[in-house]
């Protein structure tokens, strides 16, 4: 236990080290995310003046509501890098010096996704800065960013696993990177995050109550616009666990079985 | 086994026997291979790209699941005992598997780190390791501004931190200009004499023929002959020697084609003033050439017969692929290179 401790920790600090010597790859992700805040609030703004919605939300400012679409989007989008730099490292021989060393794959995952983890939550720390500068208003304060800093580490830590998960079944960067960007935007649009439940159809409610994103985006909206609901931030955490459990533990079995 | 001449080199450290290996249904990569490497050894597995030798390699180092027949590694299976076996080997794969965004020195930490070797130990480790493969001066630059001979020696020297019983080197020099080779190739025999067991893959001839003490010369997924470079050249061919004499001296040329035929040893004489040898010459085959040369050199001076020059050529590797299998190693490497280009995945 203590030997994995100390593998997954160098194996972190070597991601660490790889984004501080790069820091651009931090900027590269937030592209569209902020494209979408900046342009996608602008254009639909108006919504923020259905009265249902006020009604549903509890505010009248869509780009409020619409934070917590952008921090998923900035979420998903870190997270595919994780499988991207598995995808590197098998592409120039790394992986199988870390392979054939007496390690377990299980560091070599973690060391990776807790890595990733701490860039999502730079990214999400600088799109909620912008937020602000926008006149987003955090109902929570202080200690609700640092709530969300938790939420966004754990989340990006859970769906970094399906990008893993991608990667090291197709050891392709252009099929980890597609099948990450084709998965992001139709849950981005079947779940509570663009448009609270009550404001979309039937069809896609019953999707969305089964959509994660839904339970991330509650609770950020709740600890945007609210303030402290726990019962969001509950669902947020079963959400995150049910997610984790799935693509983690079937990236570990995939990576301990697959040799080649 | 012998047991006469020292203890240290006649136990067999890697056992091969029936080792196939299939990838999917019907792309059959390895074809029923069986070898033994002899601890404190240099082992080669001479063939082309494709014949099977890095799917083999993969194999040994635990890399690979194979889909059939028995490896031990130092007494180990490989499927069965993967932990200890890794604790043994290292491993220079043909991709050079460094991170370039460290340098050299965080590369070998982070390799020490990997093997649980503590932070005082493998400070002093990677200082003497950089000394070695003589990049102490580059050990705070970053790998991206290394050339392709620093990398590959770095590679090298992270193989090396866990002071591995066996390494393994696939294609230590594939790509590589000739002095990175040369130093490459000096590590490798320094590494040997310490007592290091090392088995490598390789499609150069050169290389094999100066390192290997043993080698295997592999073929489509097949042995296709074992032994020592001397042995598989005596397998297939005889020396050659050519002797030559002054332009007007016809019956001196005669005369030692009449002297060399009768030399025990000798397989053939060709005669005088025939094909290559344009001059005043012949050419004399036999099995061991240099024990020939010299009792032919004793003969004729004793008989009077000026030599004006000689010439002893042994038969190369390249010869006994030839022969093994119909084609020549450098032809199957352009054809591969066109054919397949590099593989590489990803952009």
């Amino acid at each position: 236990m203590m030997e994995m401790f100390s593998e997954v920790v160098a194996i972190f600090n070597r991601w660490n080290k790889k984004l501080v010597r790069r820091p651009i790859l931090i900027f590269f992700n937030l592209i569209q995310p902020l494209v979408w805040f900046l342009l996608f609030t602008q254009a639909f703004s108006a919504i923020g003046k259905i009265p249902t919605f006020q009604l549903l939300t509890g505010t009248s400012s869509y780009i409020t509501f619409f934070t917590a679409a952008v921090v998923i989007q900035t979420i998903a989008s870190s997270a595919l890098n994780a499988g991207i730099g598995l995808v590197n490292d098998f592409d120039n021989g790394f992986m199988d010096k870390m392979r054939v060393a007496p390690i377990s794959k299980s560091s070599i995952l973690f060391g990776r996704l807790f890595s990733s983890a701490i860039t999502t939550v730079a990214q999400v720390a600088i799109i909620l800065l912008i937020g602000l500068a926008l006149g987003v208003n955090i109902a929570s304060g202080i200690v609700g960013v640092l709530l969300m800093f938790v939420l966004a580490a754990l989340f990006g830590i859970a769906w970094s696993g399906i990008s893993v998960f991608v990667a090291l079944n197709t050891k392709n960067a252009e099929t980890t990177l597609s099948v990450g960007l084709l998965t992001t935007f139709p849950l981005l649009f079947l779940s509570a995050a663009v448009m609270p439940l009550g404001l979309l159809p039937s069809w896609v409610q019953q999707v969305a109550k089964y959509n994660p994103f839904t339970y991330i985006a509650q609770s950020f909206q709740s600890l945007i616009i609210k303030g402290f609901v726990w019962n969001n931030i509950t669902n947020a955490l079963i959400a995150i666990l049910i997610v984790g459990v799935l693509s983690l533990g079937a990236s570990i079995l995939l990576f301990r079985r697959k040799i080649s | 086994m012998q047991t006469n001449s020292g203890e240290k080199m006649q136990r067999n450290i890697i056992e091969v026997s029936d080792l196939h290996k299939t990838y999917g249904k019907d792309v059959v990569a390895v074809d029923g291979i069986s070898f033994s490497v002899r601890e404190g050894e240099v082992f080669g597995f001479l063939g082309p790209n494709g014949a099977g030798k890095s799917t083999t390699i993969k194999i040994l180092t635990t890399l690979l699941e194979k889909t059939s027949g028995k490896v031990t590694i130092d007494g180990l299976d490989v499927d069965r005992d993967q932990a200890q076996v890794r604790r043994i080997i290292g491993y220079s794969s043909q991709e050079v598997g460094v991170d370039d965004d460290l340098t050299a020195k965080e590369n070998l930490l982070l390799q020490c780190s990997f093997y649980h070797i503590s932070r005082d130990k493998a400070n002093s480790k990677v200082s003497e390791l950089l000394q070695t493969v003589r990049l102490a001066d580059a050990a705070n630059r970053r790998l991206s501004t290394f050339s392709g001979g620093m990398r590959k020696r770095l590679d090298l020297a992270s193989a090396l931190v866990s002071d591995p019983k066996i390494l393994f080197l696939d294609e230590p020099t594939t790509g590589l200009d000739p002095q990175s080779r040369k130093d490459i190739w000096d590590y490798i025999v320094k590494l040997n004499r310490k007592g290091m067991t090392i088995f490598l893959t390789t499609q150069y001839m050169e290389e094999a023929d100066v390192l290997a003490e043993r080698l295997c010369i592999v073929d489509q997924g097949k042995i296709v002959s074992e032994g020592t470079p001397a042995e598989l050249k005596a397998k297939v061919g005889s020396d050659k020697i050519t002797l030559q004499f002054r332009a007007d001296d016809i019956s001196g040329c005669d005369k030692a084609r009449e002297l060399a035929e009768k030399i025990p040893g000798v397989e053939a004489v060709g005669q005088c003033r025939e094909g290559v040898i344009a001059e005043n010459g012949i050419v004399i085959t036999a099995k061991n050439g240099p024990a020939i040369v010299t009792q032919i050199v004793r003969t004729l001076d004793g008989q009077g017969v000026n030599i004006q020059q000689l010439n002893l050529s042994a038969p190369t590797l390249d010869e006994v692929f030839l022969k093994l299998t119909g084609k020549t190693l450098n032809v199957i490497e352009r054809k591969e290179a066109v054919g397949r280009g590099r593989r590489r995945r990803g952009p």
